[in-house]
Formats: structure tokens, C-alpha cells, sequence
């Protein structure tokens, strides 16, 4: 059974106390993790320069970009969106540090990132500015105002001495603030955000639209913000023919089409070349600089990795690589480019441990590199991908990413014949997930019935090991979704196999491309759409409820959202059709203004290098904006707070409509008195394990209590179960009604990264007993913190009360103690316990096998746990880089000690 | 007074420190040059850099510039005389 809240006994016993009624309580003895290892000394070293280094971002290539762009008044857009690409990119000052077998990254410090004005300008501005004041009364940093970003770790949280704090994030030299604001005030009324801001306001409702942006009943605009992101990227055309390949097919393109009808295909491919000779320059700057670095340098190690590194630079910018290694810093300088043209979070690698499989095997068949030396490159890529911020507004940064960038590299699945495509390089994969403990990237096992026993062994062993990942994905659920919402484009079984997460657990489609190695046709996975969740980002469902609750009215500020619904609320089916009618509101406007400012983007700020990489843009002499890539049903609707909404629907649904215990006023008053507590913000907990009772709590404790006892979700209850499935068939069908910018149907999809945290911040109490301004429950089919009391099969069967593979995703967070697992044993139980929630048909779920004890600490003493990591909800991050709201509900979530 | 910041042999590893490339130390961007440091290419130093306000300036009379900004891929960069 869980180790969760009191029962209804305890808390009548303590009725004139506070109630500790949902989370843990805290025993005798913190206990550990289990298995422990040490990475290679090399990576140890980088991850100990990594933890040293604060988020830092610079204006090199804004300026460039921006100069080069106003160079090119008049110019064809993607002409010259690709030569600003070009300025940038040639223009990056390189950094190499010590010991590293990688190189590059975004810009020139170690945890580098860079504002992108012509996407968006006005966040960053100082608070005073008109700017800012613009965006903030338009509704687009409501939701900055309500997050809170991480205190401790590599956050940039204050102004110290010359260095300016970003978004509470982001260090700058002061030396580079006048040059930021400048370039910025250049973009005004000509950026993504701006221009789609002045057509978005052509839509119908639009005023609605910023009421709701305001209330925080949406969380941030999609179509401009991280325009591209939670999709896979596909590394097969640079691996299969090198940057000059590359160049040469475009050209080939060129003269194919020059003068011929479809022009926009000449434009495309000479901005292509053009991008990709600002890609060779940077590589080649780097190349330069590893030489320079090799003849300053004493020791000859040191001094041979640099001449060895610049070698393998200077034959990668422009050939296809010849070995392992190459491929590795192929892949990696191909990802880093990608991140350089947009902001963007969710970039997965995806199956990177099959598409470098057969550069590594031929490697190994020939001597030519062994077990230790993999080990090595792999933590090293750990390193690597850690390293990588995302520049955006705190709202977005901290509110939705917890400082994360969400680069999901995924093992296992199926191959393209349909047999298991677990390999042995997905083994060492798994296995620097242990020994080199770092968020990124994150890994996800694609659960198949036909993996290998040892292969899924390794997975639990990594799991263990307490850094959050993998996750445990369900291929044959997402294949289904892949075909269902794919299917009308043209996609069958075998390229369903090639699908991966993109993002914290977006599926994303791929195809399986035909790698050439001396004659051997290999195929290989990789992402074959653009970003698969551009479209309504995220709807608070408990807000949402709230507002029916209040005809249409947000009662934290006074405004009226919504018009009047005109319901009485007399019956249950009315509240009920009362969401949906606001719920379908929120949606219909928002996805007309998220398409309007989406359109801007790709008119603006087309996709140059991830469109060069995705199939079939380079065939099709077409950018991704332009529907180049094979697959685009791409435009989702995300939710957050299923649970919450859930509970308190059934609350009202009990304790109203079936045994009218209370009126809906009696449960409108205790909502807005907050059942007598203090509110979150007042005692600065936004778990409900802390809360404080105000003077007049006794005024509402029944109401509270018979709220709090109400059906909960995840107890294999049918009657908030049935709410549940209601829920899901309505909202998973309901998202198909809507239309993309590409003329697609939209779907649903159901994660809570950490939206869970403001969005419950600026929530009124819930009628399941929640408090005002807590967290919603996390994930999608999460239980509510402490209140799922029969045990993880229990929270199973509730969970998979609807088909799963009607939505992108669902997810699901549990928490276990490290004793429960502990051995040979426990390894074995807990595979049992994730295959037996596959075989219900459970899409995905997730494990922090962490004392809650020890997170309590390392909220007390931050210091002491710089490199604890913890899962919250779809992501693995450091435990210091995280905002409060969300250490405290990750704190609360029941714990299992038994299974 | 030159800074390391300004020095060649300055790798940063955030906005408040980095590693001097010759003796490997942990240095700060404040420190000063040592009897080893050069000049890195920055616009600054540049004579086609001309500055208007603290931090802001022009490239060749015409477009915006920052001095502090590392220009040593900039094709136009012109050292000015040290004198």
C-alpha cells in the first residue's frame, strides 16, 4: 500500500488542527539510492566545470543576425532569414575546453544561450519599457509573474556586480545590455511576435483571447514562442553525404528549377546553401581554434586530442564521417545548429544509438574502437547535451521547462521488419545513464513485448539508479496513434515502427532512411515531421472549472473571461456542459491566433537547417513551414490538471448533484474563503502538506473534509473513473474538430511539464479540497499527491479506464522509496510491475525512486545537493535549479513502499 | 588597463569567469593582463570603430556596434595604432 495522507479516522481525530491530509510523512532514516557509479575522469572533470558554470548568454550572433538582416532590406525572405543565419553562424567566437572530445556549442560560454529578437523582444526588456508594458497587458507575461524559477544551481537569479539577470535565469555582461536592447527596439513590429500580434487581433474573440492569456487559463502563445522543438531531429542526410553533398544536391536542385514554375523551390535551396556555408565557416572557426589550442598546449595528450580534434573538424565540414566519433560530432554539430535557429525546447535526438549503430559496430569489427573508449565518447555526449539552455521568458523557462530542454534520446522499439531494435550501443547507452548522472538527455525505453529480457533489465538497473530516466514508453500504444492520426498522409506499419518521443513525450513520426556504409544498405530511424506540438499550449483545466463555477468570471481578478454560460448549474450534466462549452472556446480562439502567429513565423523566420534535415524537404525543394516534411499533422492541444479537474468534478458531482449534502453556493463561499486556509502564497508552500488553517478554519472543516473524501482518482473507483473516461473520450475527440495552419486536424495531447505549478498558483481552492494557489496534480493521469491509497495496481486500472492511443500521450509520475527495489529482487518486481501497467495499455510511465526525506533536506540545504536530480514530469533536472512550486508538490507525491 | 577579458588567451566559461588557455588558472574577466596576455580582435580595437555612448558605437560611421563584442572573424576588423 502507498505511504500516503491520513485516512478520514486520522483526520477526525485532529480536527481542530491543521490537516496534513494529502503527502508524506517523513520517517526515522533518509536511505539512498542503490546503485551508485563514478563517470570516466574525463566526464567527471566536464560535469565538474558544468556545475561551476552559471546560464550565460551573449549578443554575438543577435548582432550579426540582425545586421546582416537590415543589410538585406528587400531581399526574399528566406533569402535572407538564411544569409542572418550565415552572419550568425560565421561569426560565433569558438570555445574549446579542456579534455573535451566534442566540441561546440550554442554560442561562446559553456552553458550558452542567446536572445532571438526577431521571434520575440519584448520579455527581455526592462519592466519599465513600453515594451514590456505592451506584452504584459496583451496577456503574454501573465504567467513570468506567477512562476518561480529555481534559486539555486547554474540560474542566474540576481544582478551581481557586471553581470544582468535575465528572466531570473540568464547572466549578461553589462557591457553587452546596451547592445541587447538596441538590437531588440530594431525588431519591434517586425519580430515573429510582433507581426503575428497585429493579425492575431483580426480574429474573432480576439479581446477573449488576452482575457485568457491574462487569467493564466492558458499558459503562453505556442505559434511564436518555441516554434520549433518536441519532434526528433534526423541526422541521415549530413551522415550519408556531408555538408558538400549536401551542397551539391541543392545545387542540382537549383538548376533543375531556376526559371521554372514553383520558384519558391529556387529560394529554398539557395538558402539551404547559403546556411550551410555559415555551418562549414563555424565549423571550420572551431577548427581553427583547436589548432591554436594544440600549440599552446605543454602535455601531449592534450596537445594530440586538439590536432585530432581539429582534423576530424576539418573533414566533417564537408564530408560524411568515417568513423564512430565522427558520426557522434556530425550528430552533434547538426543539433546544435538546429538550436541556433530558433528558440527552441524538445529537440529529441531520438534513436541515436540505432541511427550511430553501424558507424560504432564497423568500428568495433575493426579494432578499431572497444568498450571503454564508447563509454567514454557516450558520457562525454552527456556532457554535451547538458549544456544546452533555451533563451526564453521566464514564464516559459521556468514555468513550463524548469530550466529544461527536454533532448529525449530513445531506445528500443522495433525495427523497420518488425523485430526488436534494442542493440548492444543502446546498452552502453543505458549504462552512461548510470555512471555519468546528468538531465540531459533524457532517456525513454520504447517498451516492446520483444525486447530482450537483458535489454529491459538494464533499462530498470538505470531506473534504479534514480536520475529519473528512462521512462518507460509503450510502443505498440503509440505506433497505433502514429498510424491513426498519420494514416490519411500515407503512413503504414513499417514507418510507424520508426516513430520517437520528441520532446519530454510528444510522438512524433519518423522514417527509416537508407544508410550506405560500404555498400551495406543499414536503415536507420529519424524524425520526419516538423514540431509535433505547435497549437494550444497549455489549458488549465481546474481554471477552467472555475470560471463555470463563477459564470465566466475569473475571481482572483475580477474579469469576466468568458460570457456568461447561462446555465443554473441545477444538475450535474449542466456543469459538465458548461466546461465543455468554455473548454471549446478557449480552444477555438486559440488555436485561430496560435495558427495567425504561426503563419508569421514561417513567413518571417522559416526553418532553414532543420528543414535541410527532415524528409522530404531537400526532394521537395520545400522548407517545413511550407509542408516540405513528409508528415504534418502536427498541431496539438495540450491540457494540464486532468486530475484536479477530475476530483472536483466528482466532488460536485457527490456532494451537490447525488447527496446534496451542500449547495453550489455553499461550495462557491468555501472556494472563494479558500475553505479557511491561508493561501499558497501567503505561506509560501504550494503543496498541501503545509498549508496553514486562517482563524475562522472550523467555519468550513466539514465541507473541506467531505471534499477531501470524495471519490478520487487512482483507486480503481468507478465512479470518478467513469468522470474520468467521460473526460478523455470527449476532450481526445473533441481536439480532431479543430484545424491546423497546414489544414490538419489537431489532437490531444496531455503532459504537464511544469505548468501544474503557476497554473495551480494563480487557481482559486478546487471542490476536491485542493487549496488556492497549490499545484494541480502533475502529469495526466497522475494521482493527486497522497490520495491514491490502494496501490500502484489500483492507480493502473484507473489509469488505463480510456484508450490511451487516442491522444499523443498521456504520463504518468510515480514516486517509489529505493528500499522497495533494492536487489536482483526488486529489479525484477518493479519490470514486472511497468510491464504489467503496458499490458493495460498504459502509454508511459515515469519513476522517482527517491526518500522524500532526502528532498526535504536538499530543500533545506541546497548547497549540499548540487547534482541530485529528480524526475518531475516528463524531464529529469537538478533539484536546485527548480522552482518552489514544484519541489513541493514533487515532495508531496505519494510514495510507494510496497508494490 | 587591459583586461583579461580582452585578452586572447581568455576561454570563458560563464559571464563571471573562465581559464586562461596558457596557464590553465581559473581567472576572472576583471583580472588584469599579465605579462603574457595579447589583445583579442575586438571591435574596440578596431579603427573603424567609432564609440558614441557607454557600450554603443558605430562600425565604419554607419552601423551599430558595441565595443566589447570579439571580432576576430570580422572581415572589416582593422587593429588601430597602439599609440
Amino acid at each position: 500500500m502507498s505511504k500516503a495522507g491520513q485516512s478520514t479516522d486520522d483526520f477526525m481525530e485532529c480536527q481542530n488542527e491543521a490537516i496534513n491530509y494529502y503527502g508524506n510523512k517523513p520517517g526515522d532514516k533518509v536511505e539512498d539510492r542503490e546503485k551508485k557509479q563514478q563517470p570516466t575522469q574525463r566526464a567527471g572533470k566536464a560535469r565538474d566545470l558544468y556545475f561551476s558554470a552559471k546560464s550565460s548568454t551573449s549578443m554575438e550572433f543577435p548582432y550579426w543576425y540582425t545586421r546582416c538582416w537590415d543589410e538585406l532590406d528587400g531581399e526574399i525572405p528566406i533569402i535572407r532569414r538564411a544569409e542572418s543565419l550565415k552572419a550568425g553562424f560565421e561569426h560565433l567566437t569558438p570555445v574549446i575546453y579542456p579534455g573535451e572530445l566534442l566540441a561546440m556549442g550554442k554560442a561562446s560560454y559553456l552553458r550558452s544561450s542567446y536572445p532571438m529578437p526577431w521571434l520575440s523582444e519584448a520579455f527581455f526588456m526592462a519592466s519599465e519599457d513600453k515594451l514590456y508594458k505592451e506584452a504584459l497587458e496583451s496577456g503574454k507575461l501573465t504567467a513570468d509573474t506567477f512562476t518561480t524559477v529555481g534559486k539555486g544551481g547554474g540560474n542566474v537569479t540576481k544582478s551581481v556586480g557586471k553581470v544582468i539577470s535575465i528572466a531570473g535565469k540568464f547572466g549578461l555582461r553589462v557591457e553587452e545590455m546596451p547592445v541587447m536592447l538596441e538590437v531588440a527596439k530594431r525588431w519591434k513590429n517586425r519580430s515573429v511576435d510582433d507581426v503575428g500580434h497585429k493579425y492575431e487581433q483580426m480574429v474573432p474573440g480576439y479581446k477573449e483571447k488576452e482575457a485568457i492569456m491574462r487569467s493564466v487559463i492558458c499558459m503562453f502563445d505556442s505559434g511564436y514562442t518555441l516554434p520549433q522543438g518536441r519532434e526528433v531531429v534526423n541526422y541521415y542526410y549530413p551522415l550519408q553525404y556531408g555538408i558538400d553533398g549536401i551542397i551539391r544536391m541543392c545545387e542540382e536542385g537549383i538548376a533543375e528549377v531556376a526559371g521554372y514554375p514553383e520558384m519558391d523551390r529556387l529560394y529554398f535551396y539557395k538558402g539551404v546553401v547559403t546556411m550551410l556555408q555559415g555551418v562549414k565557416s563555424w565549423i571550420l572557426n572551431y577548427a581553427e581554434e583547436a589548432r591554436f589550442l594544440a600549440s599552446l598546449e605543454k602535455e601531449e595528450k592534450q596537445k594530440a586530442e586538439y590536432t585530432e580534434m581539429a582534423e576530424r573538424l576539418e573533414h566533417i565540414s564537408a564530408n560524411p564521417p568515417r568513423d564512430f566519433h565522427d558520426a557522434l560530432q556530425m550528430l552533434w554539430i547538426f543539433h546544435v545548429a538546429v538550436l541556433n535557429e530558433d528558440a527552441i525546447s524538445g529537440l529529441s535526438p531520438g534513436r541515436v544509438g540505432q541511427v550511430l549503430y553501424p558507424f560504432w559496430k564497423r568500428d568495433v569489427d575493426r579494432g578499431l574502437i572497444d568498450r571503454a573508449k564508447t563509454i567514454e565518447l557516450l558520457e562525454c555526449m552527456r556532457i554535451k547535451f547538458t549544456e544546452i539552455d533555451c533563451f526564453a521568458s521566464m514564464g516559459v523557462v521556468g514555468g513550463v521547462l524548469s530550466g529544461n530542454t527536454f533532448n529525449n534520446l530513445c531506445v528500443g522499439g522495433l525495427n523497420k521488419d518488425g523485430t526488436s531494435a534494442a542493440n548492444e550501443l543502446e546498452m552502453l547507452i543505458l549504462e552512461t545513464g548510470i555512471s555519468c548522472e546528468t538531465p540531459q538527455p533524457t532517456l525513454s525505453v520504447l517498451y516492446d513485448e520483444k525486447a530482450p529480457e537483458e535489454f529491459l533489465l538494464k533499462g530498470i538497473e538505470c531506473t534504479k539508479a534514480g536520475a529519473g530516466y528512462p521512462a518507460w514508453v509503450n510502443n505498440q500504444v503509440a505506433m497505433e496513434f502514429i498510424l491513426n492520426n498519420y494514416g490519411h498522409e500515407g503512413m503504414m506499419m513499417e514507418e510507424a515502427r520508426a516513430w520517437a518521443i520528441g520532446g519530454c513525450l510528444e510522438s512524433s513520426p519518423g522514417s527509416w532512411m537508407p544508410l550506405n556504409l560500404d555498400g551495406m544498405i543499414h536503415w536507420i530511424p529519424g524524425g520526419s515531421a516538423p514540431a509535433t506540438s505547435v497549437g494550444v499550449h497549455f489549458i488549465s483545466l481546474p481554471k477552467i472549472l472555475e470560471t463555470v463555477i463563477f459564470d465566466g468570471v475569473d475571481m482572483r481578478t475580477g474579469e469576466r473571461i468568458f460570457p456568461s454560460h447561462g446555465y443554473k448549474l441545477e444538475t450535474y450534466e449542466e456543469v459538465w456542459q458548461g466546461f465543455r462549452d468554455y473548454f471549446s472556446r478557449a480552444v477555438h480562439v486559440l488555436a485561430l491566433t496560435n495558427n495567425v502567429q504561426h503563419d508569421a513565423w514561417r513567413k518571417i523566420s522559416p526553418s532553414l537547417v532543420n528543414s535541410m534535415l527532415k524528409p522530404d524537404c531537400l526532394e521537395k525543394g520545400r522548407d517545413l513551414g511550407q509542408m516540405g516534411a513528409r508528415y504534418n499533422t502536427t498541431f496539438n492541444i495540450e491540457s494540464c490538471g486532468n486530475t484536479t479537474l477530475v476530483n472536483s468534478l466528482a466532488s460536485l458531482k457527490k456532494n451537490i448533484y447525488d447527496e446534496k449534502n451542500y449547495s453550489l453556493e455553499a461550495y462557491r463561499k468555501a472556494i472563494l474563503d479558500n475553505f479557511g486556509y491561508h493561501t499558497a502564497q501567503e505561506t509560501g508552500s504550494y503543496s498541501l502538506v503545509d498549508q496553514k488553517p486562517a482563524e475562522h478554519f472550523s467555519e468550513y472543516r466539514k465541507i473541506h473534509r467531505q471534499s477531501l473524501d470524495a471519490p478520487k482518482f487512482g483507486n480503481d473507483d468507478p465512479y470518478v473513473d467513469a468522470i474520468f473516461k467521460e473526460w478523455e473520450d470527449w476532450f481526445c475527440e473533441m481536439a480532431h474538430n479543430y484545424r491546423s495552419l497546414y489544414d490538419q486536424p489537431m489532437y490531444a495531447c496531455q503532459i504537464s511539464v511544469s505548468t501544474h505549478g503557476p497554473m495551480g498558483a494563480v487557481t482559486l481552492a478546487t471542490p476536491d479540497g485542493r487549496l488556492s494557489g497549490t499545484t494541480f496534480s502533475d502529469g495526466s493521469v497522475s494521482a493527486y499527491p497522497g490520495t491514491d491509497k490502494h496501490g500502484p495496481y489500483a492507480l493502473f486500472s484507473s489509469a488505463t479506464c480510456w484508450n490511451h492511443s487516442q491522444s499523443q500521450n498521456s504520463q504518468l509520475n510515480m514516486k517509489i522509496h529505493p528500499s522497495v527495489v533494492r536487489g536482483r529482487e526488486g529489479s525484477r518486481k518493479f519490470l514486472e510491475l511497468i510491464r504489467a501497467y503496458m499490458r493495460k495499455g498504459g502509454f508511459h510511465v515515469q519513476f522517482n525512486i527517491v526518500d522524500s526525506r532526502m528532498l526535504k533536506q536538499a530543500q533545506a540545504d541546497p548547497d549540499k545537493f548540487r547534482s541530485l536530480l529528480v524526475r518531475v514530469a516528463g524531464f529529469t533536472q537538478y533539484w536546485v535549479e527548480l522552482g518552489k512550486q514544484i519541489q513541493d508538490e514533487v515532495i508531496a507525491r505519494t510514495e510507494y513502499e510496497e508494490l | 588597463m587591459n583586461t583579461c577579458n580582452d585578452c586572447k588567451f581568455y576561454l570563458p566559461v560563464d559571464v563571471f569567469k573562465g581559464i586562461c588557455k596558457l596557464s590553465k588558472n581559473d581567472i576572472l574577466p576583471e583580472d588584469n593582463f599579465c605579462e603574457k596576455a595579447e589583445r583579442i580582435a575586438k571591435c574596440k580595437f578596431c579603427s573603424k570603430y567609432t564609440a558614441e555612448k557607454e557600450f554603443l558605437g558605430k562600425c565604419m560611421s554607419t552601423t551599430l556596434a558595441y565595443p566589447d563584442m570579439i571580432a576576430a572573424k570580422c572581415a572589416d576588423f582593422e587593429w588601430i595604432s597602439l599609440n
